[in-house]
């Protein structure tokens, strides 16, 4: 993997906890100390979700809010059924939605066209808040908007969520 | 024959699961665990097929397939990448050259059994293939000789990039079939529907992209004096989530511009960090004393965007007999795939897949490259293509209108 910093390959010389890399419209949840990692958010959103009672944790990279009307079978694409789906493999390896907190970085407004209303990285944070509310799930960290890419590695022994940014100090939530 | 997104896409999950399949049948060989990044389904210029493969060694299998489609297949690994998987499977191979090659012969095997396999069931129809030969080779000379594409200037290629969890290795599939029984095939596939597109004006919307990307250049040229050459130009196919997959996370610098018209959609002018820095200051009529990127340099890459933008959109414009306008530049800099991101979501908005024009503009003189992707609305690509005069673009370009 091709990195703009030196830090990332400075690590993986040394044995470290297995990487799992999360595409776009793709997620993945762990009950091991995996890290999982997606990279070059723009408008897109990273959802991380991390239950410390049940060492579950899972992150997903979604890329539109809502699934509703788009007749297509990825739901992982979108904000709503990517965090419900999201929610849903935690429990299935252990997790409880009473104990998952939740860290959310991305939606930048960069190169957004769109005429009038807000842009997609607004309605994409949006939309991901308003599914971890109906399920309960409380916000701990954010790291949202602006106009610059994100990626992130979330450490799944302890919740952190790094979050790297090109042209910005590195951020730990 | 005609195409439509549903046959381009039937295809394009073809060779997807394909090269799955293969990664699948090589993890239980080696526990080594790796996954198909992405697939892409491309008409591509036949002098430039295997560009990306920059100037590496690669080592790899190739055979023959014959059948219901006829081409070859090569599977490849960077050369200085191969200890690890090979000592996977034979440990203390890698020692020995002619040992590590019939372990590179043997994975390539299996995993092409069942890559070709996948393309026979779901096709029901029947692919032979020649046994698996060992081939080396620098760049784009390893992969196979052009398929038989009779009359045509393009290839059809698959190809599928290949990464293992946490390392830097990456391999690659290429897939070369021969070009009619392909477009045969793909034909049978297309509903009669309206959003059909006769194959040959993918090709030429190739043409026009070649000739938009020479123009461009030529602006390069007359503004900063490096000579530049355009090359590559190709039209793929991918799913939209995959737009963004084509970048990493390294850094450009650019611009991007929204144009309206038939087609409608984003170009992106993106150099990297170095070369920005190389061709501003080319620009530039006093020397820079500051190290790295500033402010200026920015400056000087908005102009050049700008006239790159309207040398490529122009060259469309002229074939499409519409007009193509397009908003003022906005400078990026940041990770590749962020800049993309946005833009493939805003279309993901009304379309599930994406053509992705790609052309590449670059010189010996200095290091410098730029890249100019294109992302035009599908829909609207379709309409532009079945009003597009076939005739009319050989015309053109006859001319030397761009």
């Amino acid at each position: 993997m091709k990195v703009y910093d030196g830090s990332q390959s400075d690590e993986a010389e040394e044995p470290g906890p297995e990487r799992v890399k999360v595409g776009i419209a793709e997620y993945e949840v762990t009950a091991d100390d995996a890290e999982l990692t997606t990279s070059g958010l723009g408008s897109c959103v990273g959802v991380a979700l991390y239950d410390e009672v049940h060492a579950v944790a899972g992150l997903i990279h979604v890329m539109l809010p809502e699934a509703d009307g788009m007749q297509d079978d990825k739901p992982a694409k979108f904000a709503d059924t990517g965090t419900e789906l999201l929610i849903e493999e935690m429990e299935a390896l252990g997790a409880a939605t009473g104990s998952i907190e939740a860290k959310i970085a991305g939606g930048s407004d960069m190169l957004d066209f769109s005429e009038g209303g807000s842009g997609i990285g607004d309605r994409n944070i949006e939309q991901v808040k308003e599914t971890l509310e109906a399920y309960g799930i409380p916000i701990v960290g954010e790291d949202v908007g602006g106009d610059h890419g994100r990626s992130l590695r979330l450490e799944a022994a302890n919740g952190d969520l790094v979050v790297k940014s090109a042209n910005q100090e590195n951020q730990r939530l | 024959m005609k195409v439509d997104v549903k046959s381009l896409d039937t295809f394009n999950q073809l060779a997807h699961e394909g090269a799955q399949e293969a990664t699948r049948s090589m993890a239980q060989m080696t526990g080594i665990d790796a996954a198909v990044d992405v697939t892409r389904i491309s008409l591509i210029d036949r002098a430039d097929v295997g560009e990306e493969l920059g100037s590496g060694e690669f080592v790899g299998v190739q055979f023959g397939f014959e059948g219901a489609l006829s081409g070859e297949t090569v599977l490849i690994f960077e050369d200085d990448q191969t200890t690890e998987i090979v000592e996977a499977l034979m440990p203390g191979a890698s020692d020995d050259e002619n040992m590590a090659q019939s372990a590179i012969q043997e994975i390539g095997n299996i995993m092409m059994s069942g890559f070709i396999d996948g393309w026979a069931e779901h096709l029901e129809a029947r692919i032979d293939h020649t046994p698996p030969g060992y081939i080396e080779g620098t760049s784009e000379a390893i992969l196979p000789d052009d398929p038989d594409v009779g009359d045509h200037d393009e290839v059809f290629v698959f190809r599928s990039e290949i990464q293992w969890e946490g390392e830097s290795v990456t391999f690659f599939i290429y897939m070369l079939p021969e070009y009619e029984p392909m477009a045969q095939l793909m034909s049978e596939y297309a509903e009669t529907g309206e959003d059909a597109i006769p194959i040959e004006k993918l090709a030429v919307f190739n043409k026009m992209t070649r000739q938009g990307t020479e123009k461009a250049a030529e602006n390069v040229q007359q503004m900063s004096g490096i000579e530049t050459e355009a090359e590559v130009s190709q039209i793929s196919f991918v799913p939209i989530e995959d737009v963004p997959k084509q970048f990493d996370e390294k850094l450009y610098v650019g611009t991007v511009v929204e144009f309206t018209g038939v087609p409608s959609g984003f170009l992106l002018v993106l150099f990297d960090e170095a070369s920005a820095v190389t061709v501003a200051e080319a620009l530039m009529p006093v020397e820079m004393e500051s190290e790295g990127l500033t402010e200026q340099h920015k400056m000087a890459i908005e102009e050049l965007g700008n006239i790159m933008t309207s040398g490529f959109v122009d060259g469309w414009a002229n074939v499409l007999q519409q007009t193509v306008e397009h908003t003022p530049p906005t400078v990026v800099h940041d990770m590749g795939q962020s800049i993309i991101d946005p833009l493939a979501a805003q279309l993901g908005q009304f379309q599930r897949h994406a053509f992705v024009i790609d052309s590449q503009m670059k010189t010996d003189e200095v290091a410098f490259q730029s890249e100019i992707h294109a992302l035009p609305n599908e829909q609207e690509l379709r309409e532009a293509l079945e009003t597009l005069d076939v005739d009319r673009a050989d015309q053109t370009e006859a001319d030397h209108i761009f």
